[in-house]
């Protein structure tokens, strides 16, 4: 009788925390994580003396980071409060991807996380949809409590990242990694740095070695590598359209019709393995694959899958027409944004400062192998001595910002598609009107 | 004294009720129409007088002080955008007083609700009232509180027990459906999104964005609509029959005194029910995948190269689900696996059923099992199954959980303009609507096309109904 009734108490117990979890708001997933708990915990330790904000108040504060990311974050949190002893917080940690922290702000941005991180391709949708406060009207607190300005931030990152945080010349986020691009891996057993260099020795390479290389095609992201390359563009208008020279001739001289033609014969070699979106893990610990076109996240599966042979490199050159072309790619950020409706902007700010500074970014990868933005970081011994870091550092050089409204995504996806299928042939023709298709819908007005 | 009222349901007795009130009332009657409590205070029930004069005040303070923040700005769905200002001292943004379109129309909308409830309550207030006159007229006894109180634990108890359905019904249904319905008429998308911006009152441009046709490349929502909406139909038709079919062969298999071990047979069959959808369906997605376990099977046995070979595939793979005509036909076979237990478990309840005095007769008039199938358990499965039949089509045309689950990260589109209106070419209406809202923001069209939804759903159960229950069913079927 006495254990069913402890057993009702627990139980009432585990349900009260359960609804008190689910109560937490509008937070995505499990919002009531460990991390978050302990950052909640520690929150009452130190009493707030009268600071020069003259507020004695506790600042409450949501933060929304990747999965992976919650412990450096929850420790990152701690040196922030101990950053700024004067003030009481109250600072939760929230899991949403960096790849999906768009489509959860969009939804409701009136109740989403005070500071969030995300992928630089989602600037200019959070911008016009004024989720994103102005880092540059924040000059004033930045300086006052951070002891440096914004001019200080944008000088100590490296210039490609700030572009990327910079939207029709305002800088809406800090910079916390510039390693969201993609590069070559290869496993260095089967095929040799040579025969890396370019599409062709490496797909006869992977042939001969009885497996296959892997690169994503259904994908605005990825299929741009080729078009970039030989020197065309996109760009975003004001309105949110995009502008597209796809189906022209770039100023290096390569047509669109014989970058197809080159991506068309690559995709129907025997030994090159069209990989769906997200799906390269997958792919790589499957053993599918001996080399694939991928980026810093799967540095891990990669050097279990190929051991000893880990190696990674610039992509390879392709030949359109009789040019060797070097493939180009997107160089992507991760970001660090405040919420323009965040109730307590000033501190939010400061929080989005402190986490992504050099400090926190070398933080960043010593735990997560994630490559810095901020110059003085990105020069350590460690950073340079990182296969991938380095591969990303080779494929720098060719790499742009990707610049595209949000009708570029699907009908590029469509076209990537469509060559890996193989569904357009491949005379000069089909592919110009392939390509005139995807430039109208691209560029198409917004409705 | 013949009693003017007419005692019969529906808008037009009501309303000619309550003009026969106003008209043929005394003072407190007509009193009734400003003060709600009069006509009960005249006849001495002080305590409904006293509950309706609340729910007057009620209704007047929402409308000043709810209703007038919102529905003045229905016509514009606001006018102030949303301005900002940095304050030092207190480290927190300022905001100016701004207008969020969507809680204009979502408010206005309500208190649409509430004033529509009002003015039904009031008319059906004065009708009372003048009953009330009648009965005192006629000498008869008026009601005390506490008697109008307990007949609704009596005579009027239907009423009681209806009172929280219809109030839920009218806010979790009628509610949500108006306003979605209301953002049809919007341009409420992307670059329309409150609390930042504003959003405003469109017209029919929706529909004809929707509905013009066109198969431009730049547009292609009417090319996409046609399409999606023929493979809705073709899907929902072919999931129901065959599940149905198959469900009804499976169980007279079963049932069955020549099969062996039936309870085993029938409980792995059920084994499919137990497990979620969600799960059995994405293994089968990975199964099914371009690098999946079948394709590998058929790479190895040499079936890939053969459909290379007879020109049937042009990629290295079989695109189970990621070609148009593979996916169609893929994800109905799938459906048949996943659908075929329920049907069965159903169709074994009424088989069990089966009058047996008609098989035993058809048994002795010399009938061979088809002709029994044919003219007897057939007709016998379909009257009585019929209404479930026309609610499963329904059910498949907004079957989201087979589509999403199979073709979601995997199917892509390689017709451009299909892709322009962010369509697939395997897309129910309600994929494609969930699509459009989830990652594009596009609720204007999603609006559009769940009404179209809903007319396509209402047809088609109205025109099943209306056949199905049309004559005497039971006397065709014997």
């Amino acid at each position: 009788m006495k254990l069913k009734k402890i057993l009702a108490l627990v139980l009432a117990a585990v349900m009260t925390l359960a609804l008190a979890a689910c109560g937490g708001g509008n937070t995505p997933s499990n919002d009531s994580s460990t991390p978050s708990q302990s950052g909640n915990n520690d929150a009452d330790a130190p009493a707030s003396g009268s600071d020069s904000s003259g507020s004695g108040e506790t600042i409450s504060l949501a933060l929304w980071g990747g999965e992976e990311d919650q412990d450096l974050l929850a420790g990152r949190v701690e040196a922030f409060k101990a950053a700024y002893p004067d003030q009481t917080f109250d600072i939760r940690v929230g899991v949403e991807s960096e790849s999906t922290a768009k489509d959860t702000i969009l939804t409701d941005i009136e109740t989403a996380a005070d500071v969030f991180a995300f992928a630089d391709d989602q600037l200019a949708d959070l911008v016009d949809a004024g989720a994103l406060l102005s880092i540059d009207s924040m000059d004033q607190p930045i300086q006052a409590y951070a002891g440096k300005s914004v001019a200080d931030i944008k000088a100590a990152n490296v210039p490609v990242s700030v572009e990327a945080a910079t939207y029709n010349g305002t800088m809406y986020a800090f910079p916390a990694t510039a390693d969201n691009g993609y590069f070559l891996y290869y496993d260095s057993t089967r095929i040799t740095p040579d025969q890396a260099k370019s599409w062709d020795t490496l797909l006869d390479a992977a042939q001969a070695a009885g497996s296959k290389v892997g690169m994503t095609l259904a994908s605005g992201w990825y299929l741009a590598s080729f078009f970039y390359g030989a020197g065309f563009t996109t760009g975003r208008n004001e309105d949110g359209t995009t502008t597209m020279d796809w189906n022209g001739t770039s100023p290096s001289g390569v047509t669109g019709v014989q970058v197809v033609q080159a991506m068309q014969k690559i995709a129907s070699h025997p030994a090159f393995l069209p990989v769906t979106d997200g799906d390269s893990s997958n792919q790589i610990a499957a053993g599918n694959v001996c080399a694939i076109v991928s980026g810093t996240w799967d540095s891990i599966s990669c050097s279990e899958a190929f051991g000893d042979g880990y190696a990674a490199t610039k992509l390879p050159t392709y030949m359109a027409g009789d040019k060797e072309v070097q493939s180009g790619s997107v160089a992507g950020c991760k970001l660090m944004g405040v919420n323009a409706y965040s109730k307590n902007s000033g501190w939010a700010v400061l929080l989005a400062e402190f986490l992504t500074n050099e400090e926190s970014q070398i933080a960043r990868f010593e735990q997560r192998e994630a490559g810095p933005s901020n110059i003085n970081a990105q020069s350590s011994d460690a950073v340079k001595a990182n296969v991938a870091q380095a591969a990303l550092g080779a494929q720098s050089g060719f790499s742009v910002i990707q610049k595209v409204g949000g009708k570029y995504w699907d009908p590029s996806k469509s076209f990537g598609e469509q060559i890996a299928q193989g569904t357009i042939a491949t005379d000069d023709a089909s592919v110009q009107t392939a390509l005139d298709d995807l430039v109208a819908g691209v560029t198409a007005p917004l409705g | 004294m013949e009693n003017p009222l007419s005692e019969k349901f529906g808008i037009g007795p009501f309303f000619s009720n309550f003009g026969t009130a106003v008209a043929r009332g005394d003072w407190s009657v007509k009193l009734s129409l400003l003060w709600m409590g009069a006509g009960y205070a005249r006849r001495k029930q002080y305590v409904k007088a006293l509950i309706m004069t609340a729910l007057e005040v009620g209704a007047v303070l929402f409308t000043i002080f709810f209703a007038m923040q919102y529905v003045p700005k229905f016509g514009t769905l606001g006018t102030v955008q949303a301005e900002q200002v940095f304050n030092m001292e207190t480290m927190k943004t300022e905001w100016n007083d701004y207008d969020n379109s969507f809680m204009i129309l979502l408010f206005s909308l309500f208190s649409f609700v509430v004033w529509f409830a009002f003015i039904a309550v009031w008319m059906k207030n004065v009708v009372n009232v003048y009953r009330l006159q009648l009965r005192a007229e006629a000498g008869q006894h008026v009601n005390t509180f506490v008697e109008d109180l307990r007949s609704y634990l009596d005579e009027k108890f239907h009423i009681t027990l209806l009172t929280l359905p219809v109030l839920g019904a009218a806010v979790f249904t009628v509610v949500p459906i108006l306003l979605l319905i209301l953002v049809a008429f919007t341009n409420y998308d992307q670059q329309h999104m409150p609390p930042t911006n504003l959003f405003s009152w469109v017209g029919l441009s929706n529909f004809i964005t929707l509905l013009g046709g066109g198969d431009s490349l730049t547009m292609g929502f009417g090319y996409a609509f046609v399409r999606i909406l023929g493979w809705t139909l073709v899907w929902s038709l072919f999931a129901t029959l065959t599940t149905y079919i198959g469900g009804i062969l499976m169980s007279l298999l079963l049932n069955s005194k020549l099969v062996r071990a039936r309870k085993l047979w029938r409980t792995l069959f059920m084994v499919t029910i137990a497990v979620p959808q969600f799960v059995s369906l994405l293994l089968m997605r990975n199964f099914f995948s371009n690098t999946g376990i079948a394709n590998t099977i058929c790479a190895n046995i040499g079936l890939t190269g053969f459909l290379r070979d007879v020109g049937a595939i042009s990629t290295t793979y079989i695109p189970f689900l990621s070609a148009p005509g593979w996916a169609h036909v893929m994800i109905i076979l799938i459906n048949i696996w996943i659908g075929i237990p329920y049907q069965m478990l159903i169709a074994t309840g009424v088989l069990m059923n089966l009058p047996a005095d008609q098989l035993e007769s058809a048994r002795i008039d010399g009938a061979n099992p088809y002709q029994t199938f044919r003219h007897i358990t057939m007709p016998y499965m379909l009257f009585v199954t019929g209404p479930a039949l026309v609610t499963d089509f329904v059910k498949n045309i907004n079957n989201f959980n087979v589509i999403y689950l199979l073709t979601e990260d995997v199917y892509t589109t390689t017709n451009q303009v299909m892709a322009n209106a962010q369509a697939k070419e395997v897309d129910l209406l309600v994929t494609w609507l969930f699509r459009l809202t989830q990652d594009y923001y596009n609720y204007k069209m999603a609006s559009v096309i769940g009404i179209m939804v809903f007319i396509v759903c209402a047809v088609f159960t109205l025109i099943a109904f209306n056949r199905m229950t049309k004559g005497d069913k039971e006397g065709v079927y014997q």
